[in-house]
């Protein structure tokens, strides 16, 4: 996908995962017991020595980098074909990522050739990635330490193998950027008193499913409210918009946001649908299983029943504690208090949310694009992405631009000032990357030709309009 | 209708007779009561200091006067003496005239200028009360020929109406004179009359059957004759003789309008359930109609009363009240509105009798006072008389009890929201509500703050629209526009923090999440009836949020603007950044979009060394030929950073440069220190040399 | 080799003999456009530049003599080196990590206060016995050692020690091991290792048979201008031996210890480092000129150019690391690299002070493969002004001495000494002459010439620290700039402490620095204004006129 306009038979293979392991050394601390220390790897079908080999090489690598820092080891190793990327989640458990560098093959009299492309690989962004498969995975099982207690090793391994075996699929390898770098949450624009309405909703809803321990509320796969902690919230929020509500995409629905009230004589008739549970709550068979997650698992470590329940474009997530499991009379009780309200609800913010709309005025295409983030609040914004596939959401823009942002990214990220860089590009695109007191805006100009000057306007405009109910340092 | 009056010599029973004659439908035997039956919440009360008088016996006559709410105790024709005493004053007049027959009514004009005597059915005799003018009594004959007069009463306090069988008289006192002008008379049947002193109407009962009420309004000497109308029976009358007595009638202002009480008794043909009161709406202008329906459900003997726009029926029988509000919703039949009474069946508070005399003032234990005496008489609006006691006391309702009858809280809000001396009851059912063991669900609580809200912002506009009015001038255009009252039902923030809000979260009792919960209720209550917001109430919420470390609730509430920028609320943000460094970024967020804090931001960026960044932010605005070159070169200084304070002293080189051609600070600066420092680090050669172009 | 294999977008330079393309120098514009012509530019040669023509350092990594083809591990295959199976390999490994384990847990022990006593490291104790190494013990151990901001090591493929910046050779022997190690490890499985990255640091590896390369840097250079410096290093060992001898050295003795060879260039190398990290010209790839009034200079050319001998190759008058003026032979160019370990070897010796000096040297960019012998010797002991006389012929010593003294001759006549004397007592000239209040400092470089130019660093950059600052700053740029995959025209930077620009158009490069309450207007007037001062100013800081004998 990079090489756009590159000659005639030049082929792009995309990056690929090769390998991905987890290993915690000091469960095969003998020589010859070195396969014990591996506790999953992909692809499995490797065999057993070269499997030994590799780990061998990247406990080399972390003990090496000990020399010069003890206590900052490796990250990453760059080799000409290939990235390797270390993640140590909990004490002595380590993840490794291995990731094959983009290919150009060439074709010289006749049989191929390739090049490896070592630069293209971006460490921040695919570091980020892995740091995320430990986040998702510790979301739905726990600490890795946790099925060490619960059952040793051989659950350790059959929780890794259950869930990477499937996870590992998920990643888009190719279209990873800067937004995993961040893994921020993008917010429901919302005015004061639809918010509110939301709030004592959601506080009445607490109060008659008391079980009820967090709420989230999201709308059109935006936040609005988090009962949960941040950092649980944003790898929630992650699961939620780009696996959970994808699976449940609901085309006849889209159109219907703002349903006639007639349609629901006496709050009887409802839109509201479980998307975790059960299926059809007038079959009594039906199973009321719902996903367990793990949050604050680094002091109360709570576990619960993650229930996930729909009207139109509102979603609501209930978290109740995992010692009490629902029953089929709370599911419907749930879904009788909870449906026509919300149903209600989500009319009401689909009404305010068009007003604001023709407040603010028809947008015409803006002669930039551009990502906010704010680690504050893991605040995301993006007008570079859309989402191409149900999971997947891909940027409107050159790869190598949005390498740049990337480089922008990690330059930022070397000291906590304030800094502003603008740059030319030699596709003569402009792009900028403004980082003001935990915020980072990267905008990326479409018209070429214009000079430093109008830059700096264009982008004076840009927080102007998109930002001027912030602090934005100029 | 006027006082107990009794014939010379009044044998005692004769005169209860009489006096339980007048008391409407009060008189009557005992019977065990279900108010006592059911015990405690008894929401009516007698007051605490009645006014004590001699009680009626063959020598002593006891009048009432309802216009001066006055107790007369005239001694043999009042040569022994006559004793005036009243709710308002309490210092007792006492006089005595010259007995000159039996007196048939007695009452002061207002304001005890005049008294005015009547002890013929053809004349009413005067004696002036007002210091230095003649005290020689003076004397008025009716003028229709042959007529009786039934009564009179003061419409002000030298205007007097006599209500004659065929009409009345309306004259102007001339007290110096001591002769009377007649202003107006009017003929017409007369069966009974009654007047109202607080709207000064005299309704008079005409026709044979005695039910077409023609009502009569009197004001600053003149007489205005409103439509009359007709009170429909229960049955069609037997015979042609008077079929509507005075007892079943009462006038009273209810909610400030006047409405005629008719108390319509069970009657076997219609279906009636039991005895009601109709309310028929009299109004200044304009024809009576009938309103309300007061479904009593019972039958017997009835007494009214008006207290704080409630309308209170006694009934004998059981010896309980009940209580209709007409403001209440009612079943509307789309004439008239029916009401059920509010709250069920009381009796009446029990009462004790101060025993009297000084001696026994610590020995005898007090008498408890026989209630629902057939010998008590009811006065309108509020007067409760016991004749045979010579007791007069004012009834009163008592809101406390009430709180605990009417469960429906969202009703209760209704109720009490239209009472006097509502405010510390709502607040204490607000704290209520909010604690255990009767902690109400958030949407009850939601309703209740609603109600209260919605009081509170139509006092707010009606105080707004008001100060439009005078700020535009228009005030001396219409006269009659006055301030509008702050009733009791008024409660706005301040009330609710320091009454409840602030208590409710102190008792950490709650859990927080209620807590927090209560506290959104009430601001998205407020919002909904676009009230802004106090800034206290905001730190409420942040103290509880920080409390419980809910930061991250916190910083979302923010990020919706939920608790609305304010300088102070940015500050106390600011005050948060130990424990939690993003409030930093949502004050300066807030003073941003204050927009008249541009200081105040200088000063936060100063305060964290950003000292760059406040440079950068001043030249933004375009402030940066004005602010102090020492202030920024401090905080550099301060930040302990060479490189900014080389930057920030160049900076002011060249502007002392571009203002004043040259880039040395003048003394009046005071950057002498800084100069120095700059040199012993830099150098002197780095010092910026003046360009002359 | 596989190095190069990603660097194909850079420009291969064959061995010392390129002629700068499109050296013409037709219309000279005034004020600088991005679109200028090469060799119109602002200090562009007017016949032809002296130097081989560099980008940037791309060059570096092109193959000098067949080097590649030994180097590329796929062609490696059959060779006694790799014969090390699989199996051993990976046995090594896990010997090593917990070797490694034993290591790193000492590392913590050392760490926790108190202990430090107790503790005797191993490898210390052969350290005294190290004869070659002329720097004073450093234990390798202590956070001081490990806090460096930038460790080089240097060693052969059998893992033997070469050079180390910091610490005896001997006492990182077992940590060199490793890295070998690692380096066979990937070239095994027909892979090459690059780099490892790190919180806070970088560890680059360069490939260069038989040598491998290692640096630990904790400044904030790309792992590309790591690499580049690494090569320097390389290329510094080169011009000591020639890379057929050090070829034909190993190829003989498997783990040959080099160290014995190289005996007392330590010095050399620790300066070119030291060097590296203050003078721009290595991240330019070009060289500074000493400013002089051209007049003066071309005075000097001459008499340079008219003092020649059969085996001169190379005439160089250098002062401090500037030069002051160079003549060469026709049709020969030198390679700004070569001349940079030329500067480095004399500003790294005072003994050149004393007399004449007749040493062998090998240009590696001009030659890796033989020996020239530089004549090197300071025209008088107060002045800083040293002549260096490259010539073909070790037996050659008496002529080339004789050139210099008929150099002096000639100076003195056309009587430019006392001019010259006058030039060396400002060797750098004030960014306060550009009259632009808000510029601080700036780098300017003529790409057809080779040569740049730039101001005193003054205030506020007084601390020895922030001049290092400032320098990594123009790192950053240029590798933002110069970044092979995404290279960039035009950088603005806002930052806390100043504000900086970069623009690169294929006939020249500018970085300039200035304060950080500078506008971006402000820059844009600053640049133009600049242009134009250095176009006026050109022939006092550039050769524009290099002469040939």
């Amino acid at each position: 996908m990079a090489a756009a306009g590159a000659a005639g038979q030049e082929k792009q293979l995309a990056p690929t995962l090769l390998s991905f392991f987890i290993y915690n050394p000091k469960l095969g601390p003998k020589e010859g017991e070195e396969e014990k220390k591996i506790l999953f790897y992909h692809p499995n079908e490797v065999e057993k020595n070269e499997k030994i080999r590799n780990v061998g090489l990247c406990e080399a690598i972390v003990q090496f980098t000990r020399t010069f820092s003890p206590t900052k080891p490796a990250k990453s190793l760059h080799t000409q074909k290939n990235r390797q990327f270390f993640h140590e989640p909990e004490e002595n458990f380590w993840m490794v990522m291995v990731v094959r560098n983009p290919i150009i093959e060439k074709h010289k009299d006749g049989k191929p050739v390739y090049e490896y492309q070592e630069e293209e690989l971006l460490d921040k962004v695919y570091s980020s990635v892995l740091q995320q498969c430990y986040s998702m995975y510790k979301l739905f099982n726990g600490t890795f330490l946790k099925a060490m207690e619960d059952g040793g090793v051989k659950v350790l391994k059959e929780r890794l193998e259950k869930f990477f075996h499937r996870y590992l699929q998920t990643l888009h390898l190719q279209s990873c950027d800067l937004l995993d770098v961040f893994c921020g949450i993008s917010f429901f624009p919302l005015d004061k008193m639809t918010y509110l309405k939301i709030q004592s909703f959601i506080n009445r809803m607490e109060e008659s499913l008391n079980i009820v321990k967090y709420t989230a509320f999201l709308y059109n796969d935006q936040l609005i409210w988090s009962g949960l902690e941040q950092d649980d919230m944003r790898i929630l929020y992650k699961y939620l918009t780009t696996s959970l509500f994808p699976r449940h995409m609901e085309p006849e629905l889209a159109g219907r946001d703002s349903p006639i009230r007639a349609e629901m004589p006496g709050n009887l008739q409802h839109y509201g649908r479980f998307l975790t549970g059960p299926l059809n709550l007038n079959d009594p068979e039906t199973k009321c299983r719902f996903p367990k997650i793990f949050v604050n698992t680094d002091d109360t470590y709570e576990e619960l029943h993650l229930i996930v329940y729909k009207a139109m474009s509102a979603a609501v997530c209930f978290m109740i504690d995992a010692s009490i499991p629902p029953t089929l009379e709370f599911c419907r009780k749930l879904d009788s208090i909870v449906g026509p309200q919300l149903t209600v609800l989500a009319s009401d913010i689909c009404e305010q949310y068009n007003i604001n709309k023709r407040i603010s005025g028809a947008e015409k295409e803006p002669q930039f694009k551009f990502i906010y983030f704010n680690h504050m609040n893991l605040a995301e914004k993006s007008t570079i992405h859309m989402r191409k596939t149900p999971s997947v959401s891909l940027a409107s823009v050159h790869p190598d631009l949005m390498k740049i942002l990337g480089d922008i990214n990690s330059d930022f990220s070397r000291v906590d000032e304030d800094e502003e860089i603008i740059v030319k590009a030699m596709s003569d695109y402009w792009v900028v990357g403004k980082k003001s007191d935990q915020r980072e805006l990267y905008v990326i100009l479409n018209q070429k030709n214009v000079n430093l000057i109008e830059v700096n306007e264009e982008v004076k405009k840009l927080c102007a309009t998109q930002f001027n109910n912030i602090f934005f340092l100029d | 209708m006027a006082a107990a009056g009794s014939r010379e010599p009044p044998a005692e029973d004769e005169a209860l007779a009489a006096v339980g004659a007048a008391a409407a439908a009060a008189g009557g035997g005992g019977g065990e009561s279900e108010g006592r039956a059911e015990g405690g919440g008894c929401y009516l009360a007698l007051c605490a200091r009645p006014v004590h008088f001699e009680k009626a016996n063959p020598v002593n006559c006891v009048f009432f006067d309802e216009a001066n709410k006055q107790v007369f105790a005239v001694r043999s024709g009042g040569a022994t003496g006559v004793v005036v005493k009243g709710l308002e004053d309490r210092n007792p007049i006492s006089f005595r005239m010259e007995d000159k027959g039996e007196v048939k009514c007695i009452k002061f004009s207002l304001g005890n200028k005049i008294l005015a005597v009547q002890r013929t059915l053809k004349s009413v005799d005067f004696l002036n009360f007002i210091p230095d003018s003649p005290q020689l009594e003076y004397t008025q004959e009716c003028k229709t020929k042959n007529a009786n007069i039934l009564g009179f009463c003061w419409t002000s306090s030298t205007e007097i109406v006599f209500i004659t069988d065929q009409g009345i008289e309306f004259y102007q006192v001339l007290p110096e004179k001591r002769s009377l002008k007649l202003l107006k008379n009017q003929s017409i049947n007369v069966n009974w009359y009654m007047y109202c002193p607080e709207s000064s109407v005299i309704l008079l009962s005409t026709t044979v059957l005695g039910n077409v009420l023609q009502p009569f309004y009197f004001k600053g000497g003149t007489v205005s004759k409103l439509s009359k109308f007709e009170i429909e029976l229960p049955a069609a009358p037997k015979s042609s003789k008077l079929s509507l007595s005075e007892r079943d009638i009462a006038m009273a202002t209810i909610y400030g309008q006047l409405y005629v009480l008719y108390l319509r008794h069970h009657s076997r043909t219609s279906n009636s359930t039991g005895a009601e009161v109709v309310l028929y709406h009299l109004p200044r202008e304009g024809s009576c109609k009938k309103t309300h329906i007061l479904k009593l459900n019972r039958t017997g003997k009835f007494a009214l009363n008006v207290v704080d726009n409630l309308v209170v029926v006694h009934h004998q029988d059981t010896e309980t009240s009940v209580i209709f509000d007409i403001k209440l919703k009612g079943e509307f039949d789309g004439s008239t509105t029916i009401h059920q009474f509010v709250l069920p069946p009381r009796s009446i508070q029990p009462y004790q009798i101060p025993v009297a005399g000084p001696a026994s003032v610590t020995s005898q234990a007090p008498v408890p006072c026989k209630l629902y005496s057939s010998s008590w008489i009811v006065f309108q609006p509020d007067i409760i008389i016991s004749a045979s006691e010579g007791y007069l006391w004012s009834l009163q309702v008592k809101l406390e009890p009430v709180v605990n009858l009417l469960l429906d809280k969202g009703k209760l809000m209704d109720f009490l929201l239209q009472r006097k001396e509502c405010k510390m009851v709502i607040l204490s059912v607000c704290s209520q509500m909010l604690s255990e063991p009767e902690r109400g669900s958030l949407s009850v609580i939601a309703t209740v703050f609603d109600k209260l809200n919605h009081e509170y912002k139509k006092y707010l506009e009606a105080e707004q629209s008001y100060t439009m009015v005078v700020e535009t001038g228009l005030s001396r255009s219409n006269p009659l526009l006055k301030r509008p009252v702050r009733t009791q039902a008024v409660i706005d923030q301040s009330d609710m923090y320091t009454h409840v809000l602030s208590v409710f979260t102190e008792k950490k009792e709650a859990p927080h999440k209620f807590t927090i919960a209560v506290l959104m209720e009430y601001i998205r209550s407020l919002n909904q009836f676009q009230i802004a917001v106090q800034h206290y109430l905001y730190e409420l919420v942040i103290k509880t949020l920080v409390q419980h470390n809910l930061f991250y609730m916190l910083h979302q509430f923010l990020q919706y603007h939920v608790l609305s920028d304010s300088k102070p609320l940015a500050c106390l943000l600011l005050s948060l950044e130990s424990i939690y460094p993003p409030a930093h970024q949502l004050s300066l967020d807030m003073l941003k979009r204050l927009s008249t804090a541009n200081d105040e931001i200088v000063e936060v960026l100063l305060s964290k060394h950003q000292v760059l960044a406040a440079l950068r932010f001043i030249r933004g605005i375009g402030g940066h030929d004005s602010i102090s070159a020492r202030k920024f070169l401090d905080a550099a200084k301060q930040a302990e950073d060479e490189m900014l304070f080389y930057t920030i002293f160049r900076f002011f080189e060249q502007r002392n440069q571009r203002l004043r051609g040259n880039p040395s600070f003048t003394p009046g600066e005071h950057c002498e220190e800084h100069v120095t420092f700059f040199k012993q680090v830099f150098g002197e050669q780095a010092l910026m040399k003046p360009t002359t172009f | 080799m596989a190095a190069d294999v990603h660097k194909k977008k850079s420009w291969e330079v064959p061995n010392g003999s390129l002629v700068p393309g499109d050296g013409q120098h037709t219309e000279r514009s005034e004020s600088p456009t991005p679109g200028l012509a090469q060799g119109t530019e602002p200090g562009a040669g007017q016949e032809g530049a002296m130097f081989v023509h560099t980008r940037s350092y791309e060059d570096l990594t092109s193959p000098e003599d067949g080097a590649a083809t030994v180097q590329n591990p796929e062609e490696r295959q059959g060779e006694p080196a790799e014969q090390s199976s699989m199996e051993q390999i990976s046995k090594d490994f896990s010997e090593l990590s917990t070797q490694l384990t034993g290591m790193a847990l000492d590392l913590e022990e050392e760490m926790r206060p108190g202990k430090e006593g107790k503790l005797e490291p191993s490898p210390q104790t052969t350290r005294r016995d190290s004869v070659l190494s002329g720097k004073e013990e450093e234990d390798v151990t202590m956070d001081a050692w490990r806090l460096h901001r930038k460790h080089v090591f240097v060693l052969s493929e059998a893992g033997k020690p070469v050079y180390s910046r910091y610490g005896s050779e001997e006492a990182l022997s077992s940590t060199m091991g490793v890295m070998m190690a690692l380096v066979s490890f990937l070239e095994a499985e027909k892979n090459a290792i690059r780099s490892i990255h790190a919180d806070g640091y970088k560890v680059v590896f360069v490939r260069r048979s038989p040598l491998v390369l290692v640096a630990v840097a904790r400044t904030r250079q790309s792992e590309q201008e790591i690499a580049h410096e690494l090569l320097y290093i390389y290329y510094q060992i080169l011009s000591l031996l020639t890379w057929t001898q050090l070829n034909h050295i190993f190829q003989q003795k498997q783990n040959y210890d080099l160290r014995r060879l190289l005996a007392g260039s330590e010095r050399i190398t620790d300066n070119l480092l030291d060097l590296m990290a203050h003078d721009p010209s290595f991240l330019m790839g070009a060289v500074r000129c000493l400013p002089l009034a051209a007049s003066v200079r071309d005075a000097v050319s001459s008499s340079l150019q008219q003092a020649k001998a059969k085996s001169l190759v190379f005439s160089i008058l250098l002062s401090g690391n500037q030069l002051v003026s160079l003549v060469r032979k026709k049709d020969q160019f030198l390679h700004p690299i070569d001349l940079h370990l030329l500067f480095n070897l004399i500003s790294s010796s005072s003994s050149f002070r004393e007399g004449e000096a007749w040493t062998p040297i090998c240009l590696p960019k001009f030659n890796s493969s033989g020996f020239f012998h530089a004549h090197i010797s300071y025209l008088e002991q107060e002045m800083d002004l040293c002549l260096l006389l490259v010539s073909t012929d070790r037996e050659d010593f008496f002529t080339v001495s004789d050139c210099k003294r008929r150099f002096q001759e000639r100076l003195r006549r056309r009587g430019v000494h006392h001019a010259l004397q006058e030039a060396l007592r400002t060797p750098f000239y004030s960014v306060a002459q550009v009259g632009i209040p808000d510029l601080r400092h700036f780098i300017y470089k003529s790409k057809s010439s080779g040569l740049f130019t730039s101001p005193e660093i003054e205030a506020p950059y007084v601390q020895e620290e922030e001049k290092e600052r400032l320098l990594g700053l123009y790192q950053y740029l240029h590798s933002r700039a110069h970044n092979s995959p995404r290279p960039l025209k035009n950088i603005y930077f806002t930052g806390p402490r100043e504000n900086l620009l970069a623009w690169v158009t294929n006939a020249f490069e500018l970085y300039i620095c200035y304060s950080p309450l500078g506008t971006k207007a402000g820059a844009i007037n600053a640049v133009n204004k600049l242009m134009k001062w250095i176009r006026k100013e050109e022939d006092r800081l550039f050769i524009l006129t290099p002469q040939t004998y």
